[in-house]
């Protein structure tokens, strides 16, 4: 096998006009990388899948908020949000969940959550879409997917993430649903929140609003005890407010200036998402 | 006990209102918020303040007899060094509402996402159908933001 593969791949190097035969060459190299398939690049249809059952699990955390309305009002605010980035075609969905804590989750492939805890210390749409801005990076980025992957080549042996991959009942990939649960209550990189921040002030203000719905989120933060239990999973996953404050001065300054005067939307954000 | 989680909820609101705050460093105090405004007074770094309201980047602040406008990322809340306030009571308020008796679950009652929930946590199918169920279509989304008045601009990325 492996020598009719080289015999095959100096063939076709000797002969790179023939185009059909370099197809069937493209496939064989394909078919070798899947052998390595702890290496390779999770594809936009299984980013959605593991995102989806991911999805499911936090959802078996806390449920939606049962307001229909609310849960229209933020998918039309993430929507816009998600029109404004590099990945607008995916199947961005966004959730109100049913829980006092003050939170917010990016789920691979485009799902966000956000707590009713959080929503209710927000004081105008500007608040909101800093925050989902801040969680549509760490999608476009792909900070969660990395780092399962991450995991998933120390953790899950040879073979084991194309099996995850590609059977959703498999052993392997209850393993890879754990590592990105774990990611929920462990947080990712302290570089990632960072990112998240400079880039989803940029998303905020390139939507029309007020560019500093972020700083003012982080500002409310930063006024609440970390010992608080509202706060508590928050602050044990986040760089502390306050030092991301600091950075959002340091480097997105003349941003959060040029973009200060656009619209907060204080009344439009307390006719929609107040408790009723 | 519901009056009592009134007066509680309507504490919370009024403290958000005029909270303390001290400045990160020496900054002006400004009569509107803007850089070239009139300066009514200057604030030494760590100088206590009670924020009052925000406009953009600016926080409006009564600092003493004076009052003024402040750079909003110059504002730290709590005090240099001030002692740690206490619980916001986010949970416990929930219990109560939920449950009537504070800090204990009843029913179906929700504790919420803490990091013991997350992990244990069962897939639930039903309510990942509803939240597809929610999702906005992209015109659907450009037709609310022009309702707000929100105008897509181009914005440069800070890597």
């Amino acid at each position: 096998m492996i020598r009719l593969f080289l015999m095959a791949f100096l063939f076709a190097a000797a002969l790179p006009a023939q185009a059909q035969f370099n197809f069937n060459i493209n496939k064989l190299l394909d078919s070798a990388k899947s052998l390595r398939s702890a290496t390779r690049e999770i594809d936009q249809r299984e980013e959605i899948a593991i995102g989806d059952d991911l999805a499911a699990r936090l959802l078996g955390a806390a449920p939606l908020a049962s307001d229909a309305r609310l849960q229209r009002y933020v998918n039309h605010v993430g929507r816009w949000l998600a029109s404004q980035t590099g990945r607008a075609e995916l199947p961005w969905r966004f959730g109100v969940l049913e829980a006092p804590q003050l939170n917010a989750f990016a789920v691979p492939g485009g799902t966000i959550f956000i707590t009713r805890g959080l929503l209710e210390r927000m004081k105008s749409e500007a608040e909101l879409a800093g925050v989902l801005a801040h969680e549509i990076v760490h999608v476009l980025q792909k900070h969660h997917l990395k780092a399962i992957q991450k995991g998933a080549k120390t953790s899950l042996a040879g073979d084991a993430l194309g099996y995850a991959l590609k059977d959703a009942r498999s052993e392997a990939r209850d393993k890879l649903l754990s590592l990105g649960t774990e990611l929920y209550s462990r947080g990712l990189d302290k570089s990632d929140e960072f990112e998240a921040d400079r880039l989803g002030v940029a998303i905020a203000a390139r939507a029309g609003y007020d560019s500093y719905g972020l700083p003012a989120v982080l500002q409310t933060l930063q006024a609440m005890n970390a010992q608080d239990s509202g706060v508590a999973l928050m602050f044990k996953t986040h760089p502390a407010p306050g030092e991301r404050l600091n950075a959002l001065g340091e480097r997105m300054q003349p941003t959060l200036d040029a973009y200060a005067g656009q619209p907060q939307l204080v009344e439009r954000f307390a006719a929609e998402a107040k408790s009723r | 006990m519901k009056i009592a989680v009134f007066i509680f909820t309507t504490f919370i609101s009024f403290s958000c209102a005029a909270e303390p705050a001290f400045l990160l460093r020496a900054t002006e105090l400004k009569k509107e918020p803007a850089t070239d405004a009139e300066t009514v007074a200057a604030l030494a770094e760590n100088a206590a303040v009670e924020t009052v309201e925000r406009k953009g980047g600016w926080t409006r602040v009564k600092a003493g007899t004076a009052e003024g406008w402040v750079r909003m990322l110059a504002l730290r809340y709590g005090g240099p060094g001030a002692a740690k306030r206490g619980d916001s009571g986010a949970s416990q308020l929930f219990n109560v509402a939920r449950t009537g008796t504070s800090g204990t679950q009843v029913t179906t009652g929700v504790r919420g996402l803490d990091a013991e929930m997350i992990a244990s946590a069962r897939p639930n199918p039903a309510e990942l159908a509803r939240l597809t169920q929610f999702a906005a279509t992209p015109d659907a989304a450009a037709g609310f933001a022009a309702q707000g008045e929100l105008q897509r601009q181009q914005v440069r990325e800070v890597k």
